[in-house]
This record gives C-alpha cells, sequence and structure tokens, in this order.
C-alpha cells in the first residue's frame, strides 16, 4: 500500500492512518532520547567488566575524583536502597559488589560536566580483579549438579519446565518413523538502532524525574525506586523518543545510574550509550541448544515428540524464566501431539545476559521444531506443506499443556494458501543484485539453484502464566475551539509500532470526533504494561477502548439531561451524539457545554493459570497468534551465499486495525527472521563479545530482504477487544525456518545451526 | 581518547618531517580507519598531521600508458574514473565492494592501503595482540579465528588485511610513490606489505614518516580484461571472506600470462604467483561455461534457477585445469579451528573469476 492510498484511507479504525512521528522520523527531525538535553546537565559514563568472570579485589576512585570537571564517582556502596533489581529475579546489583558475573557489568559510575571528561576520568578509576574461569557450558549448567554455580549457593538453573502427556513408552512402540536432530540457535541480538539513553533531573521534593526510551515505564519505576532509597511516587517516568526496542528495553539499563548520579550531584544526568556499549547495555536472545525427536506413522500424522531445550540465560535471570515457559508451552509446535516429553531449561552462565527478543522463546523452538517437520515430510514421503496441515491444530484442538484453543485457529487453510502463492519467477542475470552475493559480484547465475521451503510458528500474545497483565488508560473529552476534542493518555510505551496511531484511531471510532491528542506517555497514569508479547493492541488498545465507551456512556447521560428523555441505543458519531434510530439529537459541543468528561479504566484480558511444575499442564496462554512463510531461495552453491528472493506470509491477524502499520509489522517482523536464518550472530568465545558493532554483527540490508507477499485474515477472537490477535511476533518465528528449509532444499545440507553459514552450505 | 595534538600539514615535506621526528604522531587523511582506532584506544597517536587537503587529488595518465592515482583521491572518484573503468575494471569493482558509499566518499587512496587489520583482539584493548602490543601474545590464536589467515600466518599474527583496493592493485603490478626523509621513492605493491612474521606490529616496509603520495598504475593491456569478486555474508557493506583479483591473457587458445591476488587469506593482499604460473599455457576449451557445480556433481540446475550457459562439456577439462591452479597456491594454506571452509571458498572463488573472464574473452572473439 502506498502512503497516497493511506492517506485517501481516513483515520478511524481499519483505515491505514498514518504515523505523526513517520516524517520527522524519515527527516531527521524525531527527538530520540539521546537527543535530551538540559543546559545545566552533566553527563554520566559507566565503567563496565573487562572479564566475564572476576573477583572484584577492590575499586580506588580517587584519581578519577580528582580529574577536573568530574562531578561524582560512585560504587555499589553508594547505592542508597536496594541493591539489587531485575524483571523476575531481584538478583543484578546496580553495580557491581565483590564479583563480576558477564564481560562488560558496570562497577562504578562518573558525572562529569563533558562525556569526554567523563570517559578519561572512568580511565582512571582502578578495579582489582582476581579473574576466573569464566562457566560458559549451558548444558553443564543445566544438568551437571556438579558444575560449579554462578550465583553462590543459589542452583545455576533458574527455571525447569518439564511437558508430560500420554504415555511415552507406548507411543515409542506405536511410532513407525522415528526422527532425530540436534540443533543450535546462535544468540541474535535486537539489534535496535536508539541506543540506551535517557536524562534524569532530580526535583525539589527530593526525587528525581527520569525521561528515558523504554518498554515498560511502571516495572522500571518499581524497579528503580527501591534502589533510589525513595517511595515510587518519588521516582517519575516520561517516555522518551525510542529508537526500537524487541525486547532488548525491557531490562533497565542506565536509568538507576542516571538517577543516582542525578541525586548525588543535584543536575540534572544524561546518559548515551555508544554502539558498541549498547552490545553489553541489554540483553539478548537466548541462545539455545536443542534436541528433538519425533515419532509418527507411516502417513505422517505425529505420534510423539520427545525434546530437550537449553537455553543459556547468561549471568542474570532477566526474563528467563518465562522465556522457558514459552519454550516448554509452545514447543512442539501449533500441531497435534498426544504424547509428549518435554523439558526445557533456562540456566545461568558467564555468558552476556539473554532476556527479551521479539518472539520469546518461541523463536528457538520453532527453528528446531519446524525442522523436524520437514524431516517427518521426508521419511514418510509426504510434501512439507502436507505433512503439516495432517497434523496442523485448529479450533477446539488440545495443546501439549493441556490447553484447548477456544478460538479461530485456521491453520491448514493458511498452509494452503502459502503454498497456493504463485512462485515467484526465475532470476534474471542482468542485475547482480538479484543473485547470491548480491553488489559482491560473485555470481552471473553459474552455480546458482532454487529452493522453496515452508513453516509455520505458533506465539502466545499477552503475559502468561496468571501474570495480572493490565493497562490503563484515561480519555478526556471536551470542547477546543468549538470543536469536540479528546486527550488520550496512557503509560503505554511507542517503540516504533505504532501505538500511538491506534490509541487515535480507537478515540476517534469510539467518541466520534475528529479531534484526538495522544498525550506522552508517563507514569503520571496507571501502568500500561510491557510493549511486549504483541499485547499493547489488545491490553492498551482495550483500555482506551473501555475508556472510550466510559466516557460516551456519561456524554450521552448528559445529552438525556439535556434533552429531556432517555437515548437508549445512542452513540456518538461526527462530533454528534446520534439516537438509535440514527437521527442526530445534539452536538457534542452543546452536550458539553465547556465541561469536560473525563474517565480513567484498567483493563484485564482474561485470567490464565500457572503450568504445573511437574507436568506443564495449564491454561497458562490468553491468545493464539500463527503466522506461515514460504521462503523462495536462489543459493550459489559453490561459494555458500543465500539470496532469498521472495518471503510470502499468511497471517491471521482476527480484525485489520491499520493495514499500512500492520504491512509493517509483517515485513520488519520476516526480516529479522531472516536475519537469524542468514547472518545475525553475536559471537561470543569464553564469554567474551567478540564483534560488538554493526560493521561485525550483520544485520540484513535492503539488498538483502526481498520483497514480500502477504496475505492477512480476519477470523475473529471473540475473546480479545475488536476480535483483534497481536500481530508483532508471530512473523519472526516462521520466517527462519522457512529460509533454511529452502536452502536445504536448495542444497540438501542438514542445516541444524542458525544462522547459516557459507561453510554450512558449500565450503565446509 | 586521549589528548592529542592536530596540524594541518603546510606541504609535504613540512608533513614528513613533523611526523618522522616525533614517535608519537601519525598522519591522517580522511579519518575513517583511524578516528575508530582513536576511539578504542588502538591507536594512541600524540600528533595528527592532517595530509587530506595537500595536492594529491588527481588522477593522471601517464605518458607511456598507464595512471598516476593521488594519494588523497577518495575511493568514489576513483571507482567512477573512465579510465579506470575501461582499463582496471578490476580495481573499481574491488573499490565498490569495500564499505558503503559514505565511507568510500570520504575515504582516501593512501588510507585504503594502510587501513588495518578487523581482527577483533586487535580492536578490543582489553586482550593480547602482538599486532597492537609487540610481545603480548595472539588472542586470535586460540580464539574466534573464523575470518582468519590461512596463508603465510605466523605463530604470533593470523589477521588478514581488509583491503579490497590493494587487492586489485596487487594484481596490477602498481608501485606505491613514498615521500620520505630521504626524498622520494617507489615501492612496488607486491613489496609494500608484509607477512607478520615476528613483527605483526608492521603491516608494511613504510618507515616511521613516510608518506604515501600516489600509487602507479603500469600501462598493462590484460588489465582491461580483469575481475573482482568478493564472498561474504551479506549482500553489501560487510569485509571480505575471501575475495579474488584476476587479469588474464588468452592467444592462440590458451592463457599465456595471468596476475591473480586472493584477498582475505592473509596478512597481505596475497599474489598467486603459484597459480599464475600454473595459468600460463592452460588450454582454454571453446565454452568454459559449465559451473563448477555441474564439473563437480553434474547436478542440474534446479528449474527456475538462473540459467547457466548450457553449453557443452568440453569446459570441463579447463574447469579441472583452473581448479589445479588454485590448488596449486593453496597447497600450503593451514586453517585455524574455524577458518577451514576459506581454502574451498578460495578455490571455488578463484575458479569462478577465473571462468568468468575466460567466457568474457571467449565472447569477444
Amino acid at each position: 500500500m502506498t502512503v497516497e492510498a493511506a492517506r485517501r484511507g481516513g483515520e478511524a479504525l481499519g483505515d491505514s492512518a498514518l504515523r505523526p512521528d513517520g516524517v520527522l522520523k524519515v527527516t531527521g527531525e524525531f527527538a530520540y532520547s539521546s537527543d535530551l538535553w538540559a543546559d545545566d546537565m552533566v553527563w554520566g559514563v559507566t565503567l563496565r567488566s573487562p572479564h566475564p568472570r572476576a573477583r572484584i579485589t577492590g575499586i580506588d576512585v580517587s584519581e578519577a575524583l580528582a580529574v577536573p570537571g568530574v562531578h561524582a564517582v560512585l560504587t555499589h556502596e553508594d547505592v542508597p536502597g536496594e541493591k539489587f533489581y531485575g524483571l523476575e529475579h531481584h538478583d543484578q546489583p546496580v553495580l557491581a559488589i565483590d564479583q563480576v558475573r558477564y564481560q562488560g557489568e558496570p562497577v562504578a559510575l562518573v558525572a562529569a560536566d563533558h562525556p569526554e571528561t567523563a570517559r578519561r576520568a572512568r580511565d582512571r578509576i582502578r578495579v582489582g580483579y582476581e579473574v576466573l574461569e569464566p562457566l560458559t557450558d549451558a548444558r553443564r549448567a543445566a544438568l551437571d549438579p556438579s558444575y560449579p554455580k554462578v550465583h553462590g549457593d543459589r542452583s545455576n538453573v533458574v527455571r525447569h519446565q518439564p511437558i508430560r502427556v500420554g504415555d511415552m513408552a507406548h507411543a515409542r512402540r506405536v511410532a513407525e518413523v522415528v526422527v532425530r536432530g540436534e540443533y543450535e540457535v546462535g544468540m541474535q541480538d535486537q539489534a535496535f538502532l536508539g541506543p540506551e539513553s535517557g536524562l534524569a533531573v532530580p526535583a525539589e521534593d527530593g526525587g528525581v524525574d527520569l525521561f528515558v526510551a523504554t518498554q515498560w515505564l511502571h516495572v522500571d519505576q518499581e524497579q528503580i525506586a527501591p534502589c533510589l532509597g525513595l517511595p515510587t511516587g518519588r521516582v517519575r517516568l516520561t517516555l522518551a523518543g525510542v529508537g526500537g526496542a524487541f525486547g532488548a528495553r525491557e531490562d533497565l539499563s542506565m536509568q538507576i545510574h542516571a538517577c543516582l548520579l542525578a541525586l548525588r550531584t543535584g543536575r540534572p544526568v544524561k546518559i548515551v550509550y555508544g554502539r558498541e556499549e549498547s552490545f553489553f547495555g541489554h540483553v539478548h536472545r537466548h541462545p539455545a541448544r536443542l534436541r528433538y525427536e519425533h515419532g509418527a506413522t507411516r502417513d505422517g500424522r505425529l505420534v510423539y515428540v520427545d525434546a530437550e531445550i537449553v537455553l543459556d540465560g547468561g549471568a542474570y535471570a532477566s526474563s528467563t524464566s518465562a522465556v522457558v515457559g514459552n519454550a516448554a508451552s509452545l514447543g512442539v509446535g501449533p500441531y497435534e501431539v498426544p504424547n509428549v516429553r518435554l523439558d526445557a531449561y533456562g540456566v545461568y552462565t558467564n555468558n552476556p545476559p539473554c532476556g527479551a527478543m521479539r518472539g520469546f522463546g518461541a523463536v528457538q523452538a520453532c527453528f528446531a521444531y519446524e525442522s523436524q517437520m520437514d524431516k517427518v515430510a521426508e521419511a514418510c514421503g509426504l510434501d512439507p506443506v502436507e505433512v503439516r496441515i495432517r497434523n496442523a491444530v485448529a479450533e477446539g484442538s488440545r495443546l501439549a499443556t493441556g490447553q484447548v484453543i477456544d478460538m479461530p485457529a485456521p491453520l491448514a487453510a493458511m498452509l494452503e494458501d502459502a503454498r497456493a502463492f504463485p512462485a515467484p519467477p526465475p532470476t534474471g542475470t542482468a542485475d547482480v543484485r538479484d543473485l547470491p552475493g548480491g553488489v559482491s559480484n560473485t555470481t552471473h547465475g553459474e552455480g546458482v539453484r532454487r529452493g522453496v521451503g515452508y513453516a509455520v510458528g505458533i506465539k502466545n500474545i499477552c503475559y502468561s502464566e496468571g501474570f495480572d497483565d493490565h493497562s490503563t488508560a484515561r480519555v478526556r473529552l471536551e470542547t477546543v475551539g468549538g470543536e469536540p476534542a479528546a486527550l488520550v493518555h496512557t503509560a503505554a510505551a511507542e517503540v516504533g509500532q505504532g501505538l500511538v496511531t491506534l490509541q487515535a484511531q480507537i478515540a476517534r471510532t469510539e467518541l466520534g470526533v475528529r479531534q484526538v491528542t495522544v498525550a506522552p506517555a508517563d507514569t503520571g497514569v496507571g501502568s500500561a504494561g510491557s510493549s511486549s508479547a504483541s499485547r499493547q493492541s489488545y491490553m492498551t488498545g482495550g483500555a482506551v477502548r473501555a475508556a472510550c465507551e466510559a466516557v460516551r456512556e456519561r456524554v450521552i447521560e448528559l445529552a438525556e439531561e439535556r434533552l429531556g428523555r432517555s437515548l437508549p441505543g445512542a452513540s456518538l458519531h461526527d462530533g454528534r451524539v446520534v439516537a438509535a434510530d440514527g437521527l442526530a439529537v445534539a452536538s457534542l459541543a452543546e452536550v458539553l457545554a465547556g465541561r469536560a468528561v473525563e474517565e480513567t479504566r484498567e483493563f484485564r484480558h482474561r485470567r490464565t493459570t500457572a503450568l504445573d511444575p511437574l507436568t506443564g499442564q495449564g491454561d497458562s496462554h490468553v491468545q493464539f497468534a500463527f503466522c506461515v512463510h514460504r521462503a523462495v531461495v536462489d543459493v550459489d552453491v559453490e561459494l555458500g551465499l543465500v539470496k532469498v528472493v521472495e518471503l510470502a506470509a499468511v497471517q491471521d491477524v482476527g480484525r485489520i486495525l491499520n493495514p499500512l502499520a500492520l504491512e509493517g509489522q509483517i515485513h520488519g517482523g520476516s526480516a529479522q527472521g531472516l536475519g537469524l536464518a542468514l547472518m545475525e550472530e553475536i559471537q561470543v568465545r569464553d564469554g567474551v563479545v567478540r564483534n560488538p558493532s554493526f560493521t561485525d554483527y550483520l544485520i540484513p540490508t535492503i539488498l538483502d530482504m526481498p520483497p514480500m507477499r502477504t496475505r492477512i485474515l480476519e477470523n475473529a477472537d471473540p475473546h480479545a477487544p475488536y476480535g483483534l490477535r497481536g500481530a508483532g511476533e508471530p512473523p519472526t518465528l516462521s520466517s527462519t525456518p522457512a529460509i533454511v528449509a529452502a536452502v536445504r532444499d536448495a542444497t540438501g545440507r542438514p542445516l541444524t545451526r542458525i544462522p547459516v553459514r557459507p561453510e554450512h552450505i558449500s565450503c565446509g | 581518547m586521549r589528548p592529542l595534538e592536530y596540524r594541518r600539514a603546510e606541504d609535504p615535506r613540512r608533513a614528513v618531517t613533523a611526523v618522522a621526528g616525533r614517535p608519537g604522531a601519525m598522519f591522517l587523511g580522511a579519518g575513517t580507519n583511524l578516528v575508530d582506532h582513536l576511539k578504542l584506544g588502538v591507536a594512541r597517536p600524540d600528533l595528527l598531521v592532517d595530509v587530506s587537503h595537500l595536492p594529491y587529488d588527481k588522477i593522471e595518465p601517464r605518458p607511456g600508458g598507464g595512471l598516476r592515482i593521488g594519494a588523497a583521491v577518495r575511493n568514489s572518484d576513483l571507482a567512477a574514473h573512465p579510465l579506470v573503468r575501461q582499463h582496471y575494471p578490476v580495481l573499481a569493482q574491488a573499490l565498490l565492494s569495500g564499505a558503503s558509499p559514505q565511507l568510500r566518499n570520504l575515504a582516501t587512496t593512501a588510507g585504503n592501503l594502510l587501513q588495518r587489520t578487523r581482527c577483533p583482539y586487535f580492536q578490543d584493548v582489553t586482550t593480547p595482540c602482538n599486532k597492537r602490543e609487540p610481545g603480548t601474545g595472539c588472542s586470535a590464536l586460540e580464539g574466534y579465528n573464523r575470518e582468519h589467515a590461512v596463508l603465510g600466518a605466523s605463530e604470533h599474527c593470523v589477521a588478514v588485511h581488509p583491503s579490497d583496493m590493494a587487492v586489485a592493485l596487487t594484481v596490477l603490478d602498481a608501485e606505491v610513490r613514498v615521500l620520505g626523509s630521504g626524498g622520494e621513492r617507489t615501492i612496488p605493491i607486491t613489496e609494500l606489505y608484509r607477512l607478520p612474521g615476528d613483527r605483526p606490529d608492521r603491516d608494511t616496509v613504510l618507515k616511521h614518516g613516510d608518506l604515501i603520495t600516489a600509487v602507479d598504475l603500469p600501462g598493462l593491456p590484460m588489465a582491461a580484461h580483469s575481475a573482482y569478486r568478493k564472498v561474504r555474508e551479506r549482500a553489501s557493506y560487510a569485509f571480505a571472506l575471501v575475495s579474488v583479483a584476476a587479469a588474464v591473457q588468452v592467444r592462440d587458445g590458451a592463457i599465456t600470462d595471468a596476475r591473480v591476488a586472493f584477498g582475505g587469506l592473509a596478512h597481505k593482499p596475497w599474489r598467486a604467483y603459484r597459480a599464475e604460473e600454473a595459468l600460463r599455457g592452460v588450454r582454454v576449451s571453446a565454452a568454459p561455461g559449465d559451473t563448477l557445480a555441474e564439473a563437480t556433481t553434474a547436478a542440474p540446475i534446479a528449474a527456475g534457477g538462473a540459467a547457466s550457459t548450457g553449453e557443452n562439456a568440453g569446459g570441463t577439462s579447463t574447469v579441472e585445469d583452473l581448479r589445479a591452479a588454485a590448488d596449486a597456491e593453496l597447497a600450503d594454506a593451514r586453517p585455524l579451528a574455524h577458518n577451514a571452509f576459506k581454502i574451498p571458498m578460495a578455490r571455488n572463488t578463484f575458479v569462478a573469476v577465473l571462468r568468468g573472464l575466460l567466457r568474457e574473452e571467449g565472447a569477444t572473439r
């Protein structure tokens, strides 16, 4: 869809309303968190450990403090409140105390009147380290009780979640076809462009105001305040311009540090990480080792899955527990499997901490189970799409957790749709950009083979396993300049996904007004929850709708008072109150008569339950979303280079709220999956990151990402607002295994590790 | 970053004197590599002498053929120059496969020649590195060495040279003009770069204070028939895993002369003399259009795949000769733990480049 078409499309729900920050971003005028400025501010920098595991024998800051222009140098001793924080476990020190557990762990802070001064002073802090052998073997951490512990006496296993269904002994006897595989997923980075940054401003009440790019203001606030020794209300957060998130801003980075320095110096403190530092400033996608065994009948029906998934959580827990929950509960994929024995582990090591990234535990499992499905197909002599259709879940199916899918799940039809896409034409040889190697000029068509692959994924939407997941919205309707205008206020983080646009679309539609303003997100209103788990359209969308409905009821009451009669079934359209018979009975301006109507509502999705710790049974998820990909690739089989010719996706989104924004989410998610399939990996050796730059950590460019074909279905989920289904993550799951399947199809290589390297294809 | 003094050079001689007389001084060109190194602490000069504006920004034809390329000519301008494109396509292709347009618009000829390795340990000042700090050891030997050298490395250093342009210049018999304390001299590019030996801190034979002023290309008719191919893991903006620059001359159905160099395999652009020797006399079959895949596995191109030329099998013997020539050069290759793939990749790239040149040769006659 073009922007022009979108412009014609209007701004109500279902239209391709344009995002207000779009033009600003592409013209370089958008103010990101790294652009924040206060006239009297000082600059904060962080001293980090060069070692992945070491005892700290001493910290001497005296030389650093003596540097002219330095305002403060802080260590763990200067943390006035709680010394530890964390999303799920408070296991991460604000500043390292007696040991460091990963390369890049913050040890000390400096504030100075110029960033270069601060960096020079940082270099004069003397830290004594007794360097220890890093613990980097995740599988031993999971399974070997004699492996040394990363955290004192605490087990290295952050979470072990088993799934047990059926009778495995019987299943093994019955299965006619057995396929096994061991898979490995490298460490992917979210690679957002806007580095961790923010500005902390000390307040007159002894508190602090923090302007920061984050994904969830309130969970930041809840972690920051105790460490500062302040009541929650004295730490106020406002969302600054976010340059991408993808999970990497779920955990704290510089938030507490900037606040500590601001409170110590009495000056606003700005911290901006550089690109290299950013690689150490946020968690990454858990690298994983996965061992799968699938048993099936000769006609390709799954009998059992036996699997072990080990996720390396690195030095601190972050969201590892929830990632394990996803990998376990979604670990057999969107298939009916009567017998399952699956064990998912998330562990501590001295590798870089890992946590949330788009797809969250479902991505790693999807690569393994989809690779297995292709093996089942081959073993049974079936088409890969056919074997998936034969086993696909549908509405009413029971998942391995025992949860019944009580919403549309038209997987078989989606797979048929993917197969029915027309094949892209053969690649011409005129333009090398269309060929593997691109402008590197490596082939002009010789040695190139085409391959096609399919994959499907299942992703949970919203927070799971009994979490009290909610969002809050405040909506105010008043007359501005004679026109009715709505103000929507939430704490929901716009991280690029288009939530500001969507909130305005909802208010416009529900309140029948043209003029809608979305207030900056801050902690002055209740929590919106995280911009994670593809949940904000559902949750904050649901909250804005609920608040709008409450405002609408009040306005109709005011209209009834004014008109002296009841208006059953009335609604608001085009700035008017419209009675059930379709006739406008009053304008909003008349009804409001200079007053404002304001309502705040909390929205909750239906309850979920925990997974049984021994059997993994439970109704743990709110909603399921599905995407199917077909990938077509050309592979230079001499040099091992891959050109993805086309990615085609079929996704059921329940209801399309903004076609243009949705298309962008599907393209972006698919591109991130392409990166994991073919090039993106943080190279870690002995706990040390070897490629912390965008020169050496490769993300796809426009030359690597092919055109996309999409087919979007709207089978409404009766439990969700507007019937919608979260859309941001599912494409990230299935794009990776579809591409790898296509490369296998072209080359016949097993390809059990992602990202696939040239040497896995031809030069191994 | 450490404090340092910056001076804008007034003229070449004074620039040389300023740097030669101070051990901590360095020349500054566009800074596309050096400034990164200042930030990382890899380079720690106390004086930068800016030579980017000195009058070395011309590309001039030389009497008797050939080109003189000024040291300050920007990579973009060099790649786009009509005489370069016409007479030295390998150079234009190599330049365009390097870096990004923004970097090429800034980076200079001399700076490109003198850019330093992308070895992660060289760039990480917290790790031992003999190139950065002689005597501290080589972290890549037992560490992450997927991108490292398979030819000519030593126990002291296994880094590779990152330049694409220098690989092309190596097959063109370029000469580097240098102004030093003792006056002007020229160094053949094949002698400019060193193997690491026990002094990997020295990338080149240049002395402290030597200023590159130009690169001379000889008139080399076979260079009009040359090509550069680069293997990397994304379609643009990445360093080479392996690259090959080559030029060939064919007379009466046989290769009479050839120049080949590898990038990504060694501490310097690797001129493949042994392969060149093996190539001389190779009979060029009527249609060496077969893919290596066909020659080795007889597997057909998948339906819908890009078309092969579909010509007869007469090329097979040529492909085998090409492969033998590559093997002659790569016989001494010694892989590390993670980079054995570079050897077959280099061989396949070599065959692909030569095959492409020979096919063009066939097409033009």
